[in-house]
């Protein structure tokens, strides 16, 4: 479409939209996650306990009933042997050697009585004492050399001696840590897909609106037959562009008033006047005397007077309810100016006044010509009735970004400064002014109907400035509006 | 020459038939649509003056209905309107043309007698123009007055080779304007004066008999008598 829709995308508001709505939903879900994990870490620490506790408690029995001769240390190993077989969690691929499970009995004043387990469960016999395990809960060790801690549950049976069973945490947290992956990648799936849909239907409804507002904007000041696309849904959306189109219908409408009243006034002035111009040229060419031509040739003169003065004023009240109607062709603005500065030349340097163009080359705008013609003309008609003799004109062309603007500034007495303000408004005009004082209120309304604009200021060093801005292409012509959408009409 | 005068504004009428005889056409006129069809099928006319609001229909869609049963004669659009419709446009680049109202009878008449040349077989392009001692080479740009050579600058040149080609007719400031500047406008000031007093200096020397001769509130003439 048009080259707004070529924005960067990281600025448009389905991006903002969706980015925010995936932070809440990425913010939510992992704070589900946060409470889930705790909860089975907690479910899985509290059934290993009491695994251990329980296996702690038989094997101490064990122990117990066991008499202490040469069969004591192969009946409690065979025993711890078997519990460790059943640990919890266990991972089945871990292989014959079995380091997830010791056990450890001590005698009452602390030696080493029976080890099962990986080693010589010295280091483990250390940690365990220096991190006085006392019967009851398990509670985390941490062994030298292992990378994960133990949990050891230990029991005190009647002859003294100490019974310790600890299983490392290991497979515990290898489940954890799976959950842990599979989440996250799952979490980052659902992410992406949720900014996904949103990203999609934002975006869609959204351009929908940009489609709206680029379809609006380029309804300009003088086409207002184009429509915004509507959608076939009954959405906000969808009723925001019906609801716009209707409000077109309405303006089009009063639009379309206005032009019947202004014709059918110009109509019914115009003949009159034409009948009266006609019969006073055919009375004059009747071969009458000098004292009778003269008072006909100045009513003649004053008729195309009002003539003129009737077509303005028709254009400027168009062109303040934005109606001025206009049919565009490419002109080079350059060319039309150095023209217009050829035909206005003699008038200006028979007054003394100077006129100079500076000008970067050809500048082509798509514009009405023959209302071009008429501003320009009636900035230099301003400029040859106001300037006092020995004054220069400066035109200055270039084209900027707004599009080519023409500066027009002289060194003359500037504008009166009670008019300034009021300068672009009809029937102004300073004390020592001739004329009907629309002339700048038509060069306001020109540029307005072509979308550019008008100002007129007075320089710091003495003089007047008017500078006039019009867009190099008319927009609302060039693109059809109705693009490929449902249209209204 | 026959022309059929399509007008419904009684006033108009009137004042346009008179001139019109006066000049030496043989004028049918008709108030609306209907009528001007039947009397363009009665009997072929050389031109014809249309006016847009006809009370019947509109003036284009009698133009393009008179086109359609066959009558080529070229036609001048009168307009009331403000802007220039782009039917009329079209109309204009078929080889017709537009006045608005209200017009100087000599820019009227200019016009017909330009679009009647237009339809008439066009002769050999001339390189040279002659008015009186007043001559023009139009190939090298050079203009003389009994042999002598007038110092005429580009556009000064265009400005007389046009008063040359309608010598001994008015022709009128628009006119001026729109032929030799290629714009339809109506300034304030005397602008088209100006450029005329500058060419009577260069061409109407002291001592010579004057050819610019200025007609008050209607034009100029360069006078061929």
């Amino acid at each position: 479409m048009s080259s707004r829709t070529a924005e960067p995308i990281l600025h448009s508001a389905a991006w903002r939209i969706s980015l925010w709505a995936t932070l809440a939903f990425a913010c939510g879900t992992l704070l589900v996650f946060v409470f889930l994990h705790q909860f089975v870490a907690d479910d899985i620490q509290r059934r290993s306990d009491a695994w251990l506790s329980g296996e702690v408690e038989v094997l101490g029995d064990v122990a117990e009933q066991t008499p202490k001769n040469a069969l004591y240390d192969r009946v409690v190993g065979e025993v711890a042997e078997l519990a460790s077989k059943e640990v919890p969690n266990r991972d089945s691929s871990a292989g014959a050697s079995n380091d997830s499970v010791f056990f450890l009995q001590t005698s009452g004043d602390g030696a080493l009585m029976l080890w099962v387990g990986a080693g010589r469960g010295l280091t483990n016999l250390k940690s365990i004492q220096a991190n006085r395990i006392l019967p009851g809960t398990p509670m985390d060790l941490r062994i030298p050399g292992f990378g994960v801690p133990f949990r050891v549950a230990a029991t005190r049976i009647y002859d003294g001696s100490y019974i310790y069973l600890g299983l490392s945490e290991r497979d515990q947290l290898r489940v954890l840590g799976n959950l842990r992956a599979r989440f996250i990648l799952l979490w980052l799936l659902l992410v992406l897909l949720g900014f996904g849909i949103v990203f999609f239907t934002t975006h869609r409804m959204l351009s929908l609106v940009r489609r709206i507002t680029d379809a609006a904007s380029r309804i300009g000041h003088s086409d207002l037959s184009a429509r915004v696309p509507t959608s076939a849904r009954r959405d906000e959306i969808g009723s925001l562009a019906m609801t716009l189109n209707h409000m077109l219908d309405r303006i089009e409408n009063s639009m379309h008033q206005l032009h019947t009243i202004t014709d059918s006034l110009a109509h019914d002035l115009r003949s009159p006047l034409t009948a009266i111009r006609g019969k006073l040229e055919v009375s004059l060419s009747a071969g009458s005397s000098v004292d009778q031509v003269e008072p006909i040739v100045a009513v003649i003169e004053e008729l195309d007077r009002l003539t003129e003065f009737l077509n303005k004023s028709l254009d400027v009240a168009e062109s303040k309810a934005d109606a001025l109607r206009l049919s565009r062709s490419r002109i080079d603005l350059d060319e039309l100016l150095r023209i217009m500065i050829d035909l206005y030349e003699p008038s200006m340097s028979e007054r003394g006044l100077q006129i100079r163009l500076q000008s970067g080359g050809p500048l082509i705008i798509e514009a009405d010509e023959a209302m071009i013609h008429r501003m320009i003309a009636n900035l230099f008609d301003n400029e040859l009735k106001h300037l006092p003799a020995a004054s220069t004109i400066n035109l200055l062309l270039k084209a900027n970004s707004g599009g080519a603007s023409l500066i027009l500034e002289d060194d003359g007495p500037g504008f009166d400064l009670e008019v300034l303000p009021h300068l672009f408004e009809r029937r102004v005009r300073g004390r020592e002014s001739h004329g009907h004082g629309l002339g700048l209120a038509f060069v306001d309304a020109v540029a307005r109907a072509h979308g550019g604009t008008a100002r007129a200021l007075n320089r710091a060093q003495g003089g007047a400035r008017i500078e006039v801005t019009l867009p190099l292409l008319a927009h609302d012509q060039t693109n059809g509006v109705m693009t490929p959408f449902h249209s209204a009409h | 020459m026959r022309l059929l005068l399509v007008e419904d504004e009684i006033d108009i009428q009137r004042f346009l038939r008179t001139s019109l005889e006066e000049a030496g056409f043989e004028v049918e006129a008709a108030m609306d649509g209907k009528t001007a069809e039947k009397l363009a099928m009665d009997a072929p006319f050389d031109i014809l003056i249309v006016d847009l609001g006809l009370p019947d229909q509109d003036g284009i869609s009698l133009i393009l209905k008179l086109r359609q049963l066959g009558v080529r004669a070229p036609v001048l659009i009168l307009s009331a309107r403000r802007s220039v419709d782009d039917r009329v446009r079209g109309l204009e680049q078929g080889g017709d043309d537009y006045l608005t109202k209200p017009f100087a009878l000599a820019e009227l008449l200019a016009r017909l007698r330009n679009l009647l040349r237009r339809n008439s077989p066009p002769a050999s392009e001339a390189t040279r123009l002659s008015v009186l001692d007043l001559e023009l080479d139009l190939l090298r740009r050079e203009a003389t007055r009994c042999g002598q050579i007038l110092q005429l600058t580009q556009q000064e040149f265009v400005l007389l080779e046009y008063l040359c080609r309608n010598a001994g007719r008015v022709v009128t400031r628009s006119m001026i304007l729109d032929k030799v500047w290629g714009m339809r406008i109506q300034p304030d000031t005397n602008v088209v004066d100006v450029h005329i007093y500058r060419l009577r200096g260069k061409v109407d020397s002291p001592g010579q008999k004057p050819l610019i001769r200025t007609l008050r509130g209607v034009g100029y003439v360069l006078k061929d008598r």
